[in-house]
């Protein structure tokens, strides 16, 4: 409570200095050593660099542009490229409290993402670092569990079913997220915690289109802490969908080979009707020589 | 009942003698034939700069990519439609005073056609690929239609010029004895070995009457189909469904106007005025006046429903032809080519030879412009602004190898005509003979 | 000199790949057919490959490395006709997100081998007369379902596909511009002159997929980026765009990515939500191109 009274002062004082100073007070940013020092509970991937990425610019490009592009919004103080030393430099603790209570023009985000979100941020900022490593604490001999996972879909009540285990037992409290996979990118199907008995429900919506059977291609992916599984997928638990070709059927715009018959007939008719007289008449040109020798 | 053949009583002899006169190759003709042989080559150089640098070398752009080779289709197609209404129409309802009239108009239509062709070949920016068209056709693509019916409206126009020809086709070869070898043995081998007798009648005017039927739906379809090239479109300007008729009465317009200038030439340079009187130009005149009131009342309908309505896109496109950048060649045709001309012919001093040609050759130039109003403006005002293209795109203006290559087209039509003019006779003796010999025995 | 001698050298290594394709496809040897981890089932096509002595052989199609296939004109040119099965490709443009940065112009032109004034891809100024303001709108070609372009093709040029994209063949384009004049959503370009870069691109195969080379004389349109949504990317413009204004996907998985952010969204949802609409939905063309009203954005 002390300390909380104590940020506030601290905010309040800083917010007058801006005000009245207008200065770069990037160095003011209290932090205690204990936030400083905190380190991601997840091993940073791919995965969350991406939907670090996605947040990112939805919510910070605005002020801070595109890392590396240095194309922040310039105003006082200035919001800085995250992919430069002034941010590279700091550690994954001060990233990450920063951008979770803010300061000043900086907005709060700890109302806005989940912890494990504000690390994808961290993680999407760290990516454009080459020479980062992620620190990893100490685990005192703890071994990082080797999860695996069984997958079922239930009908009854649109659930994915998802059943974790790490080394035949099953795991509570682990998080299990499930993705389509569609052709340009992974859409997020749900999110759920495993429960006691390792399993975990995730809402799927019936109005999904799958294949003629219903079949998705999905990924889940599980995580707890610096384990992580992920696993695909290919079974039926959405609309059977028939996947028409666009052009089928007979249309004026269709090829020559499937052009509407009536169209089709009436042209060829009329053409080769006329030029069938036509021929007619030049061979019964002949006539009238013959009529010369018919007289005679 | 038959004023419009000289009153003058004329015998056989005479008529083959003034009308045979005209088949010759004098010098004067070699001189007209060099000088349009020269032109000609001229404006095929622009041509070969156009197949070496492209269609650049035209103002077409994007958004004016169809310019005055395709007015200038339009406009040829529109004339060879003539040859349709004089000989065909007005044949089978059996008006007289048209029958001298009938290959002329023949004549018109087969040169306006296949010129027509050819102009087509020069718009595109792969001619040497034009074998796609029969090889990979798609009989849903108004062009084929259009490929389709002016090849068979040729054919059968030329057959319609050839087949009343042959009994004049054998006087030529019985009675040209001092011309070259060659023309003669084309005589000969044209005559089909014609000799008069009352079966080959038969068998002539036989054809002659299918082929009279079969041209009225398929000189109404090249038309019809030419103007369904923008109808068919989903352009405001284009997008009407009246443009079948407008085009076709449209067309009577301009082939009367080319038939008119086409029988004052004749008249003048082969001594014709026996057979082509000022009774026949003042009949033309009353037909123009008839077109020409149609063709007014289509251009009417053409503007006041979708300036009245006034979609957003109808609006501006109307806007553009009667205020706008158009405005000045749209009233120009209008009322200089159409409606002016069309009040004049009423009076008949205006219905002389003179005169009535020179009113025919402002309507047929206005027929011209007309065509470019109609193709050249809905291009200019696109649904979606023109933006990010160089200025000048804003416009079209014909470069000089356009014109030049549009020139050319006008030039092949006189070549062609002036050379079948000097090889056969440019009317039909047999039918004036036999026309004299009927007015002889009702006197 | 220099540009001769980089064209001389890819078509060198070009040989000498087709050559190692093509002389280890004639072996036949049970390696080669290990080492194709897709199907190596003879799909009956035979393409003719140079071998790396010099001989021209046959060999079938799906014995040949990727790389090697798209050297083949006639492979290009089925694969450019059949499309992709069971797909079928839209877009999504949020008006509101379009800040005219014109990247997407600019990869588009890059990509198809363009001049500054041709465009696959036009972003458009427009008024808005409620609120007399503009707007700012890229217009690709809408891909209509019902295409008034390709109805008036004389030669099957340009067609539909069975995943919706309206392509355009250059090889049989007789240039006579009927569909530029049909289009109402002026998305039809024409090559008037040279194309751009000709000589560099004189040895290139010709892809109806990317519609380069340009070729004189005929007609050049957006395709969607086919060569591109072929191998799971998205298309230039698409991936170009620094707003986050273009998504893309599959109207049957019902999904959408956004080439910005690439999230991944419902079709559908994006749709409704955003009071989605068609350019000129009156004139029944059907566009495969939706637009978000350009609304202040809610991010």
């Amino acid at each position: 409570m002390k300390n909380y009274k104590h940020y506030r002062l601290i905010i309040l004082f800083c917010l007058c200095f801006l005000a009245v100073a207008n200065v770069n007070a990037q160095s003011d940013w209290q932090l205690t050593a204990k936030e400083n020092e905190s380190l991601s509970p997840f091993l940073f991937d791919d995965d969350m660099i991406l939907e670090g990425k996605i947040s990112y610019e939805n919510s910070c490009t605005s002020c801070h542009g595109m890392p590396g592009q240095a194309d922040y919004t310039p105003m006082a103080p200035s919001p800085g490229d995250p992919a430069s030393d002034q941010f590279q430099l700091q550690s994954d603790g001060a990233l990450f409290h920063k951008i979770k209570t803010g300061r000043g023009t900086m907005p709060k985000f700890e109302d806005v993402f989940a912890d494990d979100e504000t690390w994808n941020l961290v993680a999407f900022i760290r990516s454009f670092n080459e020479n980062y490593k992620q620190p990893v604490p100490d685990l005192g001999g703890i071994e990082i569990p080797e999860y695996s996972m069984k997958l079922a879909f239930d009908e009854n009540i649109d659930k994915l079913v998802v059943k974790v285990f790490a080394k035949e037992l099953p795991q509570s409290d682990v998080s299990v997220s499930a993705f389509v996979k569609g052709s340009f990118g992974k859409y997020l199907i749900g999110k759920a915690q495993t429960d006691e008995l390792g399993i975990a429900y995730v809402d799927v919506d019936p109005t999904l289109p799958g294949d003629a059977e219903g079949k998705l291609d999905i990924m889940v992916k599980v995580t707890k802490g610096y384990g992580l599984a992920k696993m695909n997928a290919n079974m039926i638990m959405a609309k059977p969908t028939v996947r028409k070709s666009a052009i089928e059927g007979r249309h004026i715009w269709s090829n020559d080979k499937n052009a509407p018959i009536w169209l089709k007939v009436s042209f060829f008719i009329t053409i080769f009707g006329v030029w069938l007289v036509l021929f007619f008449i030049v061979i019964g040109l002949r006539g009238i020589n013959k009529a010369n020798k018919e007289e005679e | 009942m038959n004023d419009t053949i000289t009153k003058e009583n004329l015998n056989d002899d005479q008529i083959d003698q003034d009308l045979l006169k005209n088949v010759n190759w004098g010098n004067k003709f070699k001189l007209w034939l060099a000088f349009l042989s020269v032109s000609l080559i001229i404006c095929l150089y622009f041509y070969y700069q156009q197949l070496q640098h492209g269609l650049g070398v035209t103002g077409l752009h994007d958004y004016v990519s169809w310019g005055i080779y395709i007015s200038n289709f339009v406009f040829f197609v529109a004339t060879s439609l003539i040859g349709m209404l004089i000989s065909s129409v007005l044949g089978l309802m059996n008006v007289h005073w048209v029958k001298p009239l009938a290959r002329i108009a023949e004549l018109v239509a087969v040169a306006f056609a296949i010129v027509a062709g050819l102009i087509i070949i020069t718009d595109m920016g792969r001619p040497d690929r034009l074998l796609n068209v029969f090889m990979h056709g798609r009989v849903q693509s108004p062009i084929v239609w259009d490929i389709a019916v002016i090849v068979t409206y040729v054919a059968i126009s030329v057959l319609l010029l050839y087949i009343p020809l042959l009994p004049d086709i054998a006087l030529c070869r019985d009675k040209l004895k001092n011309v070259p070898k060659w023309q003669q043995k084309m005589y000969k081998i044209l005559a089909l070995g014609w000799s008069g007798k009352t079966r080959q009648f038969k068998i002539m005017n036989n054809y002659t009457r299918i082929l009279l039927i079969l041209i009225i739906p398929i000189a109404l379809s090249i038309h019809t189909v030419t103007s369904w090239l923008f109808a068919m479109t989903l352009r405001s300007g284009w997008d009407s469904p009246i443009f079948g008729p407008y085009f076709v009465s449209g067309a009577f317009v301009a082939g009367c106007a080319a038939v008119i200038i086409t029988m004052f030439f004749f008249q003048r340079n082969f001594k014709l005025q026996k057979y082509i009187t000022t009774d026949h130009f003042d009949r033309m005149g009353k037909l123009l006046v008839l077109v020409a009131l149609v063709y007014v009342y289509f251009n009417i309908n053409e503007i006041i429903v979708p300036g009245y309505k006034a979609n957003t896109a109808d609006a501006k496109h109307v806007d553009e032809m009667l205020y706008g950048h158009e405005s000045l060649m749209f009233w120009l045709v209008q009322l200089g080519g159409l409606v002016i001309p069309f009040l004049l012919i009423l009076f008949k001093p205006m219905r002389k030879p003179l005169p009535l040609t020179l009113i025919s050759i402002v309507v047929l130039a206005g027929a011209w412009f007309k065509r470019v109003l109609i193709v050249v403006p809905t291009q200019l005002s696109p649904y979606y602004p023109i933006q990010n293209v160089p200025e000048k795109w804003n416009h079209y203006s014909p470069t000089v190898p356009e014109i030049a290559i549009t020139l050319a087209s006008f030039i092949l039509v006189l070549i062609i005509m002036t050379v079948l003019a000097k090889l056969f006779p440019v009317i039909s003796i047999w039918e004036v003979k036999e026309e004299m010999n009927h007015n002889k025995e009702l006197a | 000199m220099s540009k001769a001698n980089k064209n001389d050298n890819s078509r060198r290594n070009f040989l000498q790949k087709l050559g190692i394709a093509g002389a280890s496809a004639v072996a036949g040897s049970a390696l080669l057919l290990q080492g194709c981890n897709n199907s190596n089932k003879a799909s009956g096509n035979k393409v003719k490959v140079l071998t790396a002595d010099n001989k021209l052989v046959e060999v079938d199609v799906a014995h040949l490395q990727p790389g090697d296939k798209i050297k083949d004109l006639e492979y290009l040119q089925d694969r450019g006709r059949e499309g992709i099965p069971g797909k079928k490709f839209v877009m999504v443009v949020d008006l509101a997100k379009c800040k005219n940065a014109r990247k997407c112009m600019k990869a588009c032109q890059s990509a198809h081998q363009l001049k500054p004034e041709m465009h696959h891809i036009n972003v458009l100024e427009m008024d808005d007369p409620v609120r007399h303001t503009s707007y700012y709108m890229p217009k690709p070609c809408q891909h209509c379902d019902n295409p008034p372009c390709v109805s008036v093709c004389p030669v099957d040029a340009t067609f539909k596909r069975q995943d919706g994209i309206v392509l355009i063949d250059n090889e049989r384009c007789i240039g006579c511009r009927f569909c530029v004049a049909a289009c109402p959503y002026s998305a039809r370009s024409f090559n008037w002159t040279e194309p751009k870069d000709a000589e560099e691109f004189a040895e290139v195969t010709y892809d109806m997929e990317l519609n380069v080379p340009q070729k004189k004389g005929t007609v050049t349109k957006c395709a969607f980026s086919a060569d591109r949504l072929r191998v799971g990317k998205l298309p230039y413009c698409v991936s170009a765009c620094p707003n986050g204004v273009y998504y893309f996907g599959d109207a049957n998985e019902d999904l959408v990515t956004n080439g910005t952010t690439k999230k991944t969204v419902r079709l559908s949802a994006l749709l409704d939500e955003n009071a989605a609409y068609t350019l000129m939905p009156e004139l029944g063309t059907k566009p495969s191109v939706y637009y978000l009203p350009p609304r202040q954005s809610k991010g």
